[in-house]
């Protein structure tokens, strides 16, 4: 059988520590790792406590002191309408954390079901799951996005209108969600097919380990065996492309709000924040420059963390 | 000493009942250029109570073997011909849900190689109670309760305070001894024990046939014990099939077979077992060659290639598995031997 055996030793070995320890231990030592993780910790400290403590109201407009330079009184300076900015940069990375972990969420949660199905069973389910997956991959991104966006953005939008005129419920007259959810959603659908053909690669190699056939030969059913012995010994590479996907998912958002299918005004993203400075960069580069810097910070801090956990989870591979 | 397999008593006669009988399995795998065979048309039986050792080169289809009666193929390989009765029901036949309960309930597997068949992401607690909450219908605390007996029963130190270990945290052996445990969850009728000690140390392999020797007087199971080490099953077997490129080519009670083995093949293998136990080689030195390849398997006996005393005839008819001992007890597929044990 194609099997890697764990270990070629047949002498007595008796690792002291447990495998996830060990891999902390492989990540603590790689520097870039350790300042992605570090980044990391404190965007999700700033996307969760930031809102609390910030200097103004990322809403307030001081209309006297509009697109001022950075200062002691306003870190990152003032925006056109006079709000500043370094506030809104911090509310940005809670949007941009709920973009993330949504988007990501729902892209895992299809792309694991799907690849773990099609590696385990194989056969026509899957011939669709990749087929779907390739069919996916094969539009373009933004192409899709934009689509779903414009296809669908006005017509809930009066069907909304059309509740509240009828029911005169205040639900329906809250618009945010529904932008949300076309963000989300229309990211969640681009992103998924990664996960779904990692997972489906991992469940590939997992079935023909020695211990699927003996969990088998124990008479226990498919579906314990795909959820208890196939698909928690696929999760360490997928924790490795979920921290990449959550970078990724956040540049993913900037790149929509840019071509004004992002996150809607007055709500911050660094996306929208982007889009808007990038007209007035020439004069007023501040606003452009605060928030995508933070976005690089972000993204390539979840990125270094990714790797490190790769090395740090393949003990072969690490040095 | 010729006759001491004639002597031998059989397992009380009367009670003689067969718990497995693999009627002409014939298992295929699929290749680049069609399928090829690799077990050839097998026929093997195990009695209640009885315990059988089948040894052969690496190779030659005894994982196989075992892995198909329960229909635990992997892909490209399958069983083409050939039935597997486990107490009178065709596993081949059988529903996905039936067979479900004779695996793990009624037959239970000990597999080659202790560090990758065990869940590495599970506690062995668990990976211990699985069957007996699935076949048995036990609550998760029963269950655990039993798993701790159960490490108790194969003689693994301070058993309860094991159960929360992952399996990298065991040695070798103690993880091979947690397979056992598993295997025997369920008091199956059958233990298929499939190499269980090679890649174990010379004292634990001696440990580990000892102890299921004892849990087999103990539990009264029929066991299946392939190996590659016909001494060290020598103690525990009552009868063994020698395999040879997918077929069994002697058959016979333990005693007969070390007395006077009469396949060229089996002599060979007897002739080898100094070398084999100083070094973890599977080859068998004295006799030269090497065994057919799936696809190339001679028309005659398979074996012809090899042998020293091949004739014309074997290259061209395939020897069946006859009878040469009192009450047909003593089989052996060989035109050469069948002659001479007749002319005796
Ligand atoms: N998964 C597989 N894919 C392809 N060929 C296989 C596979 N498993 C076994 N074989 C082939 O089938 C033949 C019989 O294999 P099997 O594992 O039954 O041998 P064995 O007698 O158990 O040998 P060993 O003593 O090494 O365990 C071998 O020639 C092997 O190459
Ligand atoms: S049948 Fe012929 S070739 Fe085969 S083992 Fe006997 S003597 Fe050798
Ligand atoms: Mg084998």
């Amino acid at each position: 059988m194609s099997v890697v055996p764990m270990t070629n030793n047949t002498v007595e070995i008796e690792p002291p520590v447990s495998l996830w320890r060990d891999a902390w231990h492989r990540l603590r030592r790689n520097r870039l790792a350790v300042f992605g993780l570090a980044v990391v910790v404190i965007l999700a400290f700033t996307a969760v406590f930031g809102p609390y403590l910030t200097p103004y109201d990322f809403l307030s407009q001081d209309l006297n002191s509009r697109n001022m330079a950075p200062s002691l009184t306003h870190f990152f300076g003032t925006d056109d309408l006079g709000r500043d900015v370094f506030s809104r940069v911090i509310y940005g990375t809670r949007t941009a954390f709920l973009v993330a972990i949504v988007v990501t969420f729902i892209a895992v949660l299809i792309g694991v079901t799907l690849g773990a199905l099609a590696g385990f069973f194989g056969g026509w389910l899957d011939r669709i799951v990749m087929w779907l997956t390739d069919m996916t991959m094969s539009i373009p991104n933004l192409l899709l996005v934009v689509v779903i966006n414009a296809s669908l953005k006005t017509p809930i939008a009066s069907w909304m209108e059309s509740r509240y005129l009828a029911t005169l419920n205040p639900f329906y007259r809250e618009t945010i969600w529904v932008d949300f959810l076309l963000v989300f959603g229309s990211m969640a659908l681009i992103s998924w097919p990664p996960y779904a053909r990692l997972v489906r690669a991992q469940v590939l190699s997992i079935r023909s380990r020695p211990y699927i056939t003996a969990a088998q030969a124990l008479g226990l059913t498919n579906r314990i065996i795909l959820m208890r012995y196939v698909v928690p010994n696929a999760l360490g590479p997928l924790i490795v492309a979920v921290s990449a996907g959550l970078g990724t998912a956040m540049v993913l958002e900037s790149a929509f709000s840019f071509l004004g299918v992002g996150v809607n005004p007055p709500t911050p993203s660094w996306g929208n924040m982007i889009s808007d400075g990038l007209r007035v960069w020439q004069h007023y580069p501040h606003l452009l420059a605060a928030p995508a810097a933070v976005l690089g910070l972000a993204s390539v801090a979840f990125s270094f963390l990714g790797d490190g956990l790769n090395d740090a989870l393949n003990p072969r591979g690490a040095k | 000493m010729m006759m001491a397999s004639d002597i031998r008593p059989e397992p009380t006669p009367k009670a003689r009942e067969r718990l497995l009988d693999v009627k002409g399995l014939t298992i295929e795998i699929e290749t680049r250029n069609g399928p090829a065979t690799i077990v050839d048309g097998i026929d093997l039986h195990v009695d209640k109570g009885e315990t059988l050792g089948i040894v052969g080169e690496s190779g030659c289809g005894k994982s196989l073997t075992m892995l198909s009666m329960m229909r635990l193929l992997p892909n490209k390989i399958r069983v083409t011909k050939g039935e597997a009765n486990f107490g009178g029901r065709d596993l081949q036949k059988m529903s996905n849900a039936d067979l479900r309960k004779v695996r793990g309930g009624e037959v239970g597997f000990i597999f080659q190689d202790p560090m990758t068949s065990l869940n590495p992401v599970m506690r062995i607690g668990q990976q211990l109670a699985e069957p007996l909450i699935y076949h048995r219908g036990m609550t998760k605390a029963e269950a655990r309760k039993r798993a701790g007996e159960l490490l108790k029963l194969v003689g693994i130190p301070g058993a309860e305070d094991r159960l929360d270990a992952y399996p990298h945290e065991l040695s070798g052996g103690m993880r091979q001894r947690v397979m056992i445990a598993i295997g025997l969850a369920c008091n199956p009728q059958l233990l298929i024990a499939d190499e269980p000690t090679t890649a174990l140390d010379v004292t634990i392999q001696a440990q580990i046939v000892d102890l299921v020797k004892e849990l087999r007087d103990k539990l009264g199971m029929s066991v299946v014990w392939i190996t590659h080490d016909l001494a060290l099953i020598a103690g525990l077997v009552d009868r063994i099939n020698v395999l040879y490129a997918g077929t069994v080519v002697e058959d016979a009670p333990v005693d007969a077979l070390f007395d006077n083995p009469s396949h060229p093949y089996t002599q060979g293998l007897l002739a080898s077992i100094p070398k084999l136990t100083d070094e973890r080689s599977t080859r068998l030195s004295s006799i030269g060659g090497t065994p057919p390849e799936p696809g190339r398997r001679p028309k005659g006996c398979p074996f012809a290639p090899r042998c020293p005393l091949a004739e014309q005839v074997c290259h061209e008819r395939v020897p069946s598995l006859e009878g040469v001992g009192q009450a047909g007890a003593h089989r052996v597929a060989c035109f050469v031997a069948q002659r001479k044990l007749e002319a005796a």
